[in-house]
């Protein structure tokens, strides 16, 4: 096996120990496998920014283009921003419990689709906008996931007492942390899409082509503004956010993964003849 | 007006959901129209109705006929518009009257360049250009000529006097590095009119502007001078025939033959204006070794009389390498050189800029308020430090 892929199936592993640490820590109402999930996260962090390393450094091309590259890359943002969260904020360790099963699923199907190194670079993809583009979307998806933790623990915390759930943040706190990442991940959504859009007029000389691409991040960036609205004009708080951001989470994962890499598009590459 | 004096801020935590517009128009006519405009629940469905629709036109259906049956359709557009009012007179109907703070500014801006967005592109659509213009190398077309595009879209106030000069296709670089990135195909091309004409290298992220016209790389492909000649050799007549590239299997190998996208077919040889002879089909498998050579298939059936249809059997099937001969009935066919055609798509967007420059402004409408959210919970946690009402005491620690 190859050194990319058994670091790569390494950190699968250590991500799927820490899964499991946070979903039996929540049913067991254990703080000790919260820690587990915790640490087994950070461990597994290593092998699998080596993977991302060992690609790069193999052929110098940014290792982001294929799907189970950008299944790598998002996963990787969002287990960046749990640690870091997690690190900042202690007590809101479970929400693990949703962020790392995640991980755990898209990092393992990323390592089933996972081919070798790209030896060129389709043209399309030679422009300075791809790291604006991957930023936003990696970012973006790694705060919608993180929200939508949050809004778990929410609806957890809402009927539960003792244990682990005192130590959670009040339901208000995690309400305003949920919205506050929801605002994050709309944000570097907002930046995917307008470097997309310089992008795409780089390339095709217009700045949308309403391909099922850029109709998915459209999607995906409407949920969350509706979100937003929701909010700020009609003044939902709690519950009825906390069930909107999960719900949100499974449309944000089909339009980023799901149906658009399915089809020949854009970021399929561009076609040569000649 | 209102007391500038004593303003409440528009991010109040205090106000009664759902927010009311704040502004009202004194007639009662343009009021109810405004309020019906203005109305959040208008908004809230709205973006509900856009959202489906492209959940509908990804999955539904997809592609070319999700834009014959949604996004190209004049209820979608007409929804668009209807939004952009909806959003213009919700908003600025409820911050009417509140205080500018660093939070309000950013949503202004924000919600002002989503307006702007869309009267950019209202503008584009009524005054743009997006055409494809087919040359070989060596080929001049005049651009302001409807005829010289294979494909031609414009606004309605559009005019082809904009297309100024003429365009010419030089040479089509194959395997084109820039800074050791390979280009793959690069077209070097001139445009404009005689005395200031502009001449450049286009490939996908390099286009080239001339004026306000930018001419970008479409597709390309090959072009095979095609010759025929008497029985004792002498060249009678030549054109350049294109070749479409016609994709085998799931693999990267291609067809090169003469035909259209559907697959191969023989064309009447020679061309019109001149009068045909034979039904020639041909078929290049290029050289891995050496650019611009290879081999060719020729197929060549003679012409019914009166009909202008191929004849049953064929008079020749036979393989030669370029520049060779290979007898034809009373003639002899031969490709003499090989050459490219490339498609090249000619866009005049008036209303790109307004849009391109708007969504940043949007961006940056969403930063400064997020920003501004910031400020105002520091100012909050340092004017009220025994609070427990906020999330970075609780929670910190």
């Amino acid at each position: 096996m190859k050194p990319e892929l058994m670091l790569l199936w390494t950190a699968v592993g250590l991500y799927g120990l820490s899964a499991f640490s946070y979903i039996f820590g929540l049913i067991s109402k254990s703080e000790k496998l919260f820690t587990v999930g915790l640490y087994s996260a950070l461990a597994g962090f290593a092998p699998h920014v080596g993977t991302i390393a060992l690609r790069w450094s193999a052929t110098g091309i940014t290792p982001f283009i294929s799907i189970s590259e950008s299944l790598s890359l998002g996963v990787f943002m969002a287990v960046l921003v749990l640690l870091a969260t997690l690190f900042a904020i202690k007590r809101l360790r479970p929400i693990g419990v949703l962020v790392m099963p995640v991980a755990f699923v898209l990092l393992g199907w990323s390592g089933t689709l996972m081919k070798e190194v790209a030896a060129t670079i389709a043209p399309a993809l030679q422009s300075g906008w791809i790291w604006v583009h991957i930023v936003g979307a990696s970012t973006g998806f790694a705060s919608v996931l993180i929200a939508a933790g949050l809004g778990l623990i929410y609806l957890l915390k809402e009927n539960r007492t003792g244990g682990i759930y005192d130590r959670l943040p009040d339901l208000d706190t995690i309400d305003v942390l949920s919205y506050r990442y929801v605002a994050a991940g709309f944000i570097m959504y907002g930046l995917m899409i307008v470097s997309g859009c310089f992008w795409s007029n780089q390339v095709k000389g217009n700045y949308w082509n309403w391909d099922p691409v850029e109709v998915w991040s459209l999607i995906s960036w409407l949920v969350y503004g509706i979100y937003l609205h929701l909010r700020i004009t009609f003044g939902w708080r709690g519950r009825r956010l906390a069930w909107y951001a999960l719900f949100a989470l499974a449309a944000m994962i089909v339009s980023y993964w799901g149906i658009p890499f399915s089809m020949e598009t854009f970021h399929s590459g561009f076609r040569i003849e000649h | 007006m209102p007391d500038l004096n004593n303003l409440p801020e528009n991010d109040s935590e205090n106000d009664q959901y759902p927010i009311e517009p704040r502004y009202h128009p004194v007639n009662r006519f343009a009021r109810k129209i405004f309020d019906s405009l203005a109305s959040s629940k208008l908004a809230m469905f709205l973006l509900v109705f856009i959202l489906a629709c492209c959940v509908v036109g990804v999955t539904v259906y997809r592609g070319q006929k999700a834009g014959e049956m949604i996004f190209g359709t004049l209820w979608f557009n007409g929804m668009l518009i209807l939004l952009v009012i909806n959003v213009a007179c919700c908003f600025f109907g409820r911050i009417w009257g509140r205080k500018v703070t660093i939070i309000s500014f950013g949503m202004i801006l924000f919600h002002l360049s989503f307006v702007a967005i869309f009267a950019g592109i209202v503008y584009n659509s009524l005054f743009h250009f997006d055409g494809v213009i087919r040359l070989t190398e060596g080929e001049t077309l005049p651009s302001g000529d409807v005829n010289s595009y294979d494909r031609a879209d414009h606004g309605r106030f559009f005019s082809y006097a904009k297309l100024r000069g003429e365009t010419t296709l030089i040479r089509m670089h194959i395997g084109y590095k820039v800074e050791g990135e390979d280009k793959r195909a690069a077209y070097e091309v001139e445009v404009g009119e005689r005395g200031s004409k502009k001449k450049g290298i286009i490939y996908i992220t390099h286009n080239l502007d001339y004026g306000d016209i930018k001419y970008l790389p479409e597709k390309e492909g090959y072009s095979l001078l095609t010759v025929l000649s008497d029985a004792q050799g002498r060249e009678i007549y030549g054109a350049f025939v294109p070749l479409q590239s016609l994709k085998q299997g799931k693999e990267n190998s291609y067809l090169y033959a003469t035909g259209t996208k559907e697959g191969p077919e023989s064309f009447p040889f020679p061309q019109e204006p001149e009068k045909p002879r034979y039904a020639v089909l041909l078929e290049y498998t290029p050289s891995p070794l050496k650019e611009r050579s290879g081999e060719v298939h020729y197929q060549v059936w003679p012409l019914v009389p009166g009909e202008g249809m191929p004849a049953e059997k064929k008079i020749a099937d036979a393989k030669a390498a370029v520049t060779e001969k290979i007898p034809a009935g009373a003639h002899q066919l031969s490709v003499k050189e090989v050459g490219y055609w490339v498609a090249m798509n000619v866009r005049y967007d008036p209303g790109k800029p307004v849009v391109l420059v708007s969504l940043w402004a949007g961006l940056g409408g969403m930063i400064i308020t997020t920003f501004g959210r910031m400020l105002r919970r520091r100012g909050s946690a340092r004017s009220n430090p025994g609070s427990t009402s906020l999330p970075e005491k609780e929670i910190l620690g």
